[in-house]
């Protein structure tokens, strides 16, 4: 135990899931990934008190039937069929919200412990996206199992590229030069258009119609330029495992345009007195808190954690991750605007440098096991899969929105009750993603 | 909003006909050739599609649209067998049009007969709608927010997007439901005023779609609320959410029948 512990004192969990007797925790120390399996049978002991990160984890396993000796407040994830007890605060009004929002989004439920209007504590209770996802893989060969992580979260290519390299590499095998290029050409895009989403919602929140309305025009204008690659608006059916199933032919000059509009405009949008207003110094999630708690992607970015999964591919040439240190609403933003620039010119750099070659090779159905990640526009993607007979024999998956939920409790605490869609606008998570 | 930018967001607005359209470089929703079906495309059609939107019964051998995830392979594998329609004048009022059946014996396609036609009380000028996310991955909700952006601007049509129940003429409902939105759904659609209806938005709020068969999910919107209208797609274009919404109201025909646009 004392080389987990000292993992996670150093490093952040990337995953912890079963696997027959005992547990396999997946850390991250450095850019260096260490899996650790532990426990016996069916119980395993809880990390949670000394790291807060591995609280919803070891929750999720104990709705599986897994036991964490010594969790300090074990409750259901997912399962909505066991009893749930919200913490209680003497003294403090007390606001649900939810599981139906007002607006276009995914179901959850809030609970707030409010003085006045500042709200004291936030509870967030999900588990209302949960589809069974994860126990639906085995068994799948890998077309049907790609069907269903094309939905593990709102970014399928992301998901797909993880869960696609694992696959490959369980097998011993890599897609061709020019798949491996579409495919990162795909998921730069993702990137960008979901990025922009969240900045036109932002603007949304905030009433600066303007703002909301010209990001939203170049981002459904994007969302074109990803149909015309992947043959699907939000890139579903466009990998396989083994390579891609199709290039199609995005217009590169009309990319290159919107990214200069786009270099253009988001600086001066972002400097708007109404954005500096509402954005500035709200919702703050400060670097000790991101580290602690194991966030990820531009949530942790926004926060002055320099990490970036794309720091370790070599296809990226010399990646520099965008960082900001204010943690508040507005360096949230700040990351989003400028990675979509980025996202943008990794995209134009793929698609201009497509090595020659085939699209895709056809894998033997074989045996293995390997793990996979992916930077997703959201953070850190992660897929294991055991492969045997050319079916899966046992598949997991982590969305980034799983590790980065509790960013939002810690976001609100102290601010107005108004201003809680605005922060968690600016995480922008996964519901889905959360519940598999 | 300035009268500046309601002008520019009025030029961007496209035609209702080309919103009804696939993009040529997108594969539009699969259409059996009767004539195409030998013995053998027939058993290469049910290995290769990932989704198993190819069935056969007996004699007869068909094609569920809202099984199918439009990924193009089987169009590009058997031309001979199966084309493709470009249109997204897919909504229909009964779940049986979204499937085709081709007798083999005969080559040709069963016709269930006319659909039943939208309710006349939901023909308002102006139509409300909730949407209610239960289950769906998000990109279903994606695609119903689009379909209010500057180039689809739904506005036009008369209908908005509220935040209450209380204040909608219709739910809009995507997901495969998952069992515990189930009480949620139901409570949201016990608010809404009569009249009242339900859109099934995109093919996991059908039938589940790959979800179907999961313990963790209900299997489709129908059965918790009725619904009115179906919206096949994977999930469907704005342009097929648009058309939902028209046929909702009254205001065009149903086009599919039996899985054929007619
Ligand atoms: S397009 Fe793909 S999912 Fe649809 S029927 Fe053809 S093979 Fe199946």
């Amino acid at each position: 135990m004392d080389a987990v512990k000292e993992a996670l004192r150093e490093g952040r969990p990337v995953a912890l899931f079963p696997d027959g007797e005992g547990v396999v925790l997946v850390a991250e120390v450095g850019r260096d990934v260490r899996v650790f399996r532990f426990g016996e049978g069916r119980r395993f002991p809880s990390l949670a008190a000394e790291f807060p990160a591995m609280d919803w984890w070891e929750r999720a396993l104990w709705e599986r039937g897994y036991t964490p000796e010594g969790h300090p407040d074990p409750k259901p994830l997912r399962r909505h069929d066991l009893p749930y007890a919200f913490r209680e605060f003497k003294e403090l009004h007390e606001v649900p919200v939810g599981p139906v929002h007002a607006g276009i989004i995914e179901p959850g439920h809030f609970r707030f412990s409010v003085l006045g209007e500042r709200i004291v504590n936030l509870e967030i209770r999900l588990g209302y996206q949960h589809r069974g996802l994860l126990a639906l893989l085995p068994g799948k060969g890998p077309e049907a199992a790609l069907l269903l992580v094309e939905r593990a979260g709102s970014e399928p290519l992301a998901h797909a590229l993880a869960f696609a390299q694992a696959w490959e590499e369980a097998l011993g095998r890599k897609a061709p030069p020019r798949a491996q290029a579409l495919r990162r050409a795909a998921l730069e895009l993702e990137r960008a258009f979901g990025h922009l989403g969240h900045l036109a919602g932002l603007f949304t929140d905030i009433g600066y119609a303007y703002g909301a309305t010209q990001v939203g025009r170049i981002r459904a204008l994007l969302q074109g330029e990803l149909d015309r690659l992947t043959g699907h608006r939000y890139g579903r059916n466009f990998l396989r495992v083994g390579g891609v199933w199709r290039e199609g032919r995005p217009d590169l000059s009309a990319l290159a345009l919107y990214r200069e509009e786009l270099a253009r405009l988001l600086p001066r949008l972002l400097k708007h007195p109404q954005v500096l207003d509402r954005m500035r110094y709200v919702g703050v999630v400060r670097r000790v808190e991101a580290e602690a708690l194991g966030f990820v992607g531009p949530t942790a970015r926004a926060s002055g954690v320099a990490r970036d999964l794309r720091q370790d591919d070599p296809a990226y040439l010399s990646f520099q991750p965008v960082v900001r240190q204010g943690g508040d609403v507005l360096a949230r933003a700040q990351v989003y605007a400028e990675e979509t620039l980025q996202a943008l010119d990794y995209a134009l750099h793929f698609l201009t440098h497509l090595p020659e070659g085939p699209l895709a090779q056809d894998l033997p159905p074989g045996d293995g096991e390997a793990m996979a990640r992916v930077e997703a526009g959201r953070g850190e993607v992660f897929w294991f899969v055991r492969v045997a007979g050319g079916e899966v024999a046992l598949a997991e998956g982590v969305d980034p929105s799983f590790k980065n939920w509790r960013a939002l409790e810690l976001a609100v605490r102290g601010e107005g009750l108004p201003d809680f869609p605005l922060c968690n606008k600016s995480f922008d998570l996964s519901y889905a993603g959360n519940d598999l | 909003m300035s009268l500046m930018q309601t002008l520019r967001i009025g030029r961007l607005a496209r035609p209702l006909e080309d919103l009804l359209r696939v993009p040529d470089h997108a594969f539009g929703y699969p259409l059996l050739r009767p004539e195409g079906l030998t013995e053998e495309a027939q058993e290469a059609l049910l290995g290769l599609c990932p989704s198993g939107a190819f069935f056969r019964e007996g004699r007869t051998f068909g094609l569920d649209l809202a099984r199918c995830v439009g990924c193009g392979r089987c169009a590009l594998a058997r031309p001979e067998a199966v084309g493709e329609m470009k249109r997204l004048e897919v909504a229909v009022t009964r779940k049986e049009d979204l499937v085709q059946r081709v007798d083999l014996e005969r080559g040709t396609f069963l016709d269930p007969g006319p659909p039943p036609p939208p309710r006349p009380e939901l023909a308002l000028p102006t139509l409300a709608f909730r949407e209610v996310s239960a289950g769906d991955t998000g990109l279903a909700d994606s695609e119903v927010a689009l379909a209010g952006n500057p180039f689809n601007d739904m506005g036009r049509f008369g209908f908005s997007v509220v935040a209450s129940p209380r204040h909608a003429d219709a739910l809009l409902v995507t997901g495969p439901v998952s069992r515990n939105m189930a009480e949620a759904l139901r409570r949201t659609y016990e608010a809404v005023p009569e009249p009242k209806g339900v859109v099934a938005v995109g093919n996991e709020a059908i039938s589940g779609g790959v979800f179907a068969g999961s313990p963790e999910v209900v299997g489709g919107v129908d059965r918790v609320v009725p619904v009115d209208v179906y919206v096949p797609g994977d999930p469907p274009r704005p342009g097929a959410i648009l058309f939902g919404l028209l046929l909702l109201a009254g205001r065009v025909r149903q086009r599919l029948v039996g899985g054929v646009l007619r």
